[in-house]
């Protein structure tokens, strides 16, 4: 039999490794890893290696590495910007074995759990012990550790808790070489570099994850919630502001426009009617939540609310966080197809950018529904369009890309929290110069000299966008001509 | 030398103790210096306030120093997103008095200023400090939104943004916290600001009893308690409980506290005077200083380490993270407790004493200090920055 070779030859040799089962490569089930949320890009991968264990996963990507074969791990595929999307010569590399929790730790407050484990799991077996994971992106009944932990993934309580970065002690990773390092400390103050720290956020670009150590916290004592009907979008973000200036940090503050709570009503039992909901959280201490809560209220009607409904029971405050948390997909109920954005601006700019994102959207024809994280500034605007209308996506894509463009134009950033992936590696110079661009890119050949892991992520080439500025530039000191290039 | 000298002009040069002091106006002038030296082959130390620079080893090699003395001065400051912006070389106490200054806005700059009023910004970086408030507000790492940075082959560039939140790019500002100045040389950051509290309370346990501290720190650490301090202070027998919080939130915190054991509440005054002593703790007395974090189990245990090699203590009591000051610089105590931090899987970082860095230095699990090479080797490849 003739020598098989690149991806092939990879899953050839994997089956001994995982296990014939465990791998990929029938044209049919390929297809169901050649996309991540991220719908309007599809590439089928070459095969697909399921490990089952931190070894197997190190011992495929020693496979890779040694017939050059580009590889992408993938979680549960939720990523909003083509992060998981494969290569066609490549390999996916599926954590979805790896989902035991570990090692609950209740007396230190942390859990150890593989990649694979969702992340509402990890609150779910801290709970009995009075315990929570507090990042909590939307998508978290799905969504995994591995996935949030390359992502950097926020959510609504990212305003007062931070993000996947702040909660993470420590990580096993596999590099793209297959070595295994272990990644962080268990105990503060490691000396040397804070790898973790970059692995965080890298967008599966720095290695492959296969366990990790979380930090819990202890569940607040009171919690208060309310959500305040305001007649514009630019009085709920004049609310937004005084919020900020008032000195109290909410838990949470997320807004729903019109079209946004609309989409929301077809799966929830609310029945706001307004032009923009704001919901505001506060948790901690019951005495200090209290006063807060007060103060916010007030401020809400003296920003114009037209009215204020506070969360009377659990259940209410369930059923307002499942509103919110459900919207992205409830917007399917409204068009054939949207595209979710995700830009941040300073908080105190919403709404003159939400005026902004009218304007673009009104030009083009489009609908775009927002539903976001407005305590730090995090928009998620929704493109609405019909894909069976020639020409709109591309309509509804530009669209999307102008939206981050002024986000950048006020001093923000073209992502948030669902990350660069494939979708905005041509933005990344409108935020970035050449020099910028050339210092990360030194970053991630540290970590991934060969250029193996999720290769075309995260930092534009050429090949996508045409000429990349940087890279390759003139020090300033040739062309002072005080020195030469050897 | 001359030449980098010539780049900068004759007044930017000065000298100490025979080693020049490179002191650029801006991080062009950094880009360029670096760029130079790195053709040259010349190796620089950089420097801020020079308070903490004997929290690392001394340098094999050192032709000249690079002064952040004239990166100073707050770049932009916008209270409604509570952000600040400001060059590396500014001192951290002037920009707090900045913020704090600022009566409309009611905000504060969450680094602990360990060092004293010269430390800088950029130094409180490099050195990874952080004092009696990062129980609450975290470490640099927590609080640097991003940062402006020029390689040690001066590449000048820009990491993270202004904004609260972000994810565009390589989170390079978590390699330069803590890189003791040996990648980069920081020029600017962008940090997120915080609400100033209305009320401030501070209560105090006083044992000497092992146990009856760890079972307060366990009992405070499930409870609904949000401490801004929470110290310990070792032999002397003291834990340190600081409240901000709303005036009736306090009040019920502390009411809270006081359920756990007989506390002490300290004056408006005593209060600040023990986060002021706290912040200096790692400069204070003489010998060698540690600083070390464990396990948060291993609180007890670090104690009776501590005393058993006659140390003193300041650190923080469910982290586990703090200072060790060895009144001599014995180096078989110093070996000994640096021997029991290990056995616990615990860190340990000299802070002072060349002995202490020869004796407390470890060696990085290989495949980590080959990707921390690959990491040097990127960003500074010549190896300027030492
Ligand atoms: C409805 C909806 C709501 C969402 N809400 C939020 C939100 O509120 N906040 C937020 O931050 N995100 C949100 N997201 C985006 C997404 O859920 C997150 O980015 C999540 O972290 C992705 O996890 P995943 O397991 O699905 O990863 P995948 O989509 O499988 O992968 C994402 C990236 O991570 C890499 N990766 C996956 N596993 C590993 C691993 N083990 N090691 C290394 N790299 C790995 C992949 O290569 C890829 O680059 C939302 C998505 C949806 C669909």
């Amino acid at each position: 039999m003739a020598e098989t070779t690149g991806a092939l030859a990879v899953a050839t040799q994997a089956r001994a490794i995982v296990g014939p089962d465990w791998v990929v490569t029938d044209a049919a089930q390929l297809r169901v890893y050649e996309c991540d949320g991220l719908t309007n890009h599809r590439i089928v991968p070459g095969a697909v290696v399921l490990p089952g264990s931190t070894e197997q996963v190190a011992a495929v990507v020693r496979l890779c590495h040694e017939h050059h074969v580009p590889f992408v791990a993938r979680g549960a595929g939720s990523g909003l910007s083509g992060g998981a999307l494969p290569t066609e010569d490549g390999i996916v590399i599926g954590l979805s074995r790896l989902r035991e929790v570990l090692d609950l730790d209740a007396p230190n407050q942390r859990v150890r759990v593989q990649p694979g484990v969702t992340n509402l799991r990890v609150s779910e077996v801290a709970a009995p012990h009075g315990l929570y994971y507090a990042p909590d992106p939307s998508s978290q009944q799905v969504c995994t550790i591995g996935g949030n932990l390359a992502e950097n993934a926020g959510g609504a309580h990212c305003l007062k808790y931070g993000f996947t970065v702040n909660h993470v002690l420590t990580a096993t990773v596999v590099l793209s070489d297959g070595t295994i390092v272990e990644l962080g400390s268990e105990a503060p103050d490691a000396p040397g570099l804070d790898l973790l720290g970059v692995l965080i956020g890298s967008e599966g670009t720095v290695g492959i994850v296969t366990e990790a150590l979380l930090n819990l916290l202890p569940k607040p004592e009171h919690v208060e919630t309310l959500v305040a009907m305001f007649p514009s979008t630019e009085t709920a973000g004049d609310a937004v502001s005084a919020i900020i200036a008032e000195g109290v940090v909410p838990a949470a503050v997320e807004m729903m426009d019109r079209l946004a709570i609309d989409a929301a009503k077809t799966q929830t039992p609310i029945t706001w009617d307004t032009e923009a909901a704001l919901i505001v959280e506060l948790d901690g201490p019951a005495n200090e939540v209290r006063s807060q809560f007060e103060a916010i209220n007030a401020i809400c009607k003296r920003c114009g609310a037209d009215a204020v409904q506070v969360a009377a029971s659990p259940e209410e405050r369930l059923t307002i966080w499942r509103a919110r948390k459900s919207a992205f997909a409830a917007v399917g109920q409204l068009s054939p197809a949207y595209l979710v954005q995700d830009g941040v601006i300073p908080r105190t700019r919403l709404p003159e950018v939400l005026n902004g994102i009218r304007a673009l959207a009104d030009e083009a024809g489009l609908r775009v529904a927002n539903v976001f994280h407005a305590g730090d500034g995090n928009l998620h605007p929704l493109v609405l369009y019909d894909n069976a209308v020639a020409g709109e996506q591309a309509k509804a894509e530009a669209i999307a890309m102008r939206i981050v463009e002024l986000c950048v134009d006020f001093g923000g950033s073209i992502t948030g929290e669902h990350g660069v992936g494939i979708e905005k590696v041509c933005s990344m110079p409108k935020m970035f110069t050449g020099d910028d661009l050339t210092a990360f890119d030194r970053v991630r050949a540290a970590f991934d000299p060969v250029g193996l892991c999720n290769p075309g992520k995260l930092l534009p080439t050429p090949r996508l966008c045409g000429e990349v500025p940087g890279f390759y530039h003139t020090h300033r000191v040739e062309t002072a001509g005080l020195g030469e290039r050897m | 030398m001359a030449d980098l000298a010539g780049i900068l002009g004759a007044d930017r040069l000065s000298d100490e103790c025979g080693t020049p002091i490179l002191t650029p106006r801006d991080a062009a002038e950094v880009s360029t210096l670096l760029e130079a030296a790195s053709k040259t082959g010349l190796a620089l130390v950089v420097r801020g306030g020079g308070t903490k620079t004997n929290w690392r080893p001394e340098p094999t090699r050192c032709d000249a120093i690079l002064s952040t003395a004239a990166l100073v001065g707050i770049v932009d400051r916008q209270p409604g997103d509570m952000t600040l912006v400001a060059q590396a070389g500014t001192p951290l106490a002037a920009l707090q008095a900045a913020v704090t200054g600022d009566a409309t806005h009611h905000q504060r700059l969450m680094l602990d200023g360990v060092g004293g009023e010269h430390a800088t910004l950029g130094g409180i970086l490099a050195t990874r400090a952080a004092g009696p408030r990062r129980q609450r507000y975290g470490t640099p790492r927590d609080i640097v939104i991003g940062a402006r940075y020029v390689t040690g082959d001066g590449l000048a560039a820009k990491t993270g943004g202004t904004v609260v939140k972000n994810v565009a790019g390589y989170d390079v500002a978590k390699l330069l916290i803590g890189s003791q100045g040996s990648l980069a040389v920081i020029t600017e950051v962008s940090l997120k600001l915080h609400p100033v509290p209305d009320a401030a309370r501070t209560v105090i346990l006083q044992t000497t009893a092992v146990a009856a501290v760890t079972d307060f720190v366990a009992a405070v650490r499930t409870a609904p308690i949000t401490a801004t301090v929470f110290d310990v202070r070792w032999p002397d027998g003291v834990v340190a409980v600081r409240i901000e919080s709303t005036p009736d939130g306090a009040a019920a915190q502390i009411d809270l506290l006081g359920g756990f054991a007989a506390l002490e509440e300290l004056s408006s005054e005593a209060g600040n005077a023990l986060l002021e002593e706290h912040l200096a703790f790692p400069f204070s007395g003489a010998g060698a200083v540690l600083g070390v974090g464990v396990r948060p189990e291993h609180l007890g245990t670090l104690l009776t380490a501590i005393a058993a090699a006659g140390g003193l203590f300041v650190g923080r009591a469910t982290l586990v993270a703090g200072d060790i000051v060895l009144p001599d610089l014995d180096p078989e105590r110093i070996t000994q407790l640096v021997q029991a931090v290990r056995d616990m899987g615990g860190n340990v970082q000299a802070r002072r004493g060349v002995e202490t860095h020869r004796l407390a230095t470890g060696a990085a699990a290989p495949g980590v200090a080959s990707v921390e090479a690959a990491i040097k080797q990127q960003l500074d490849p010549a190896g300027v920055l030492v």
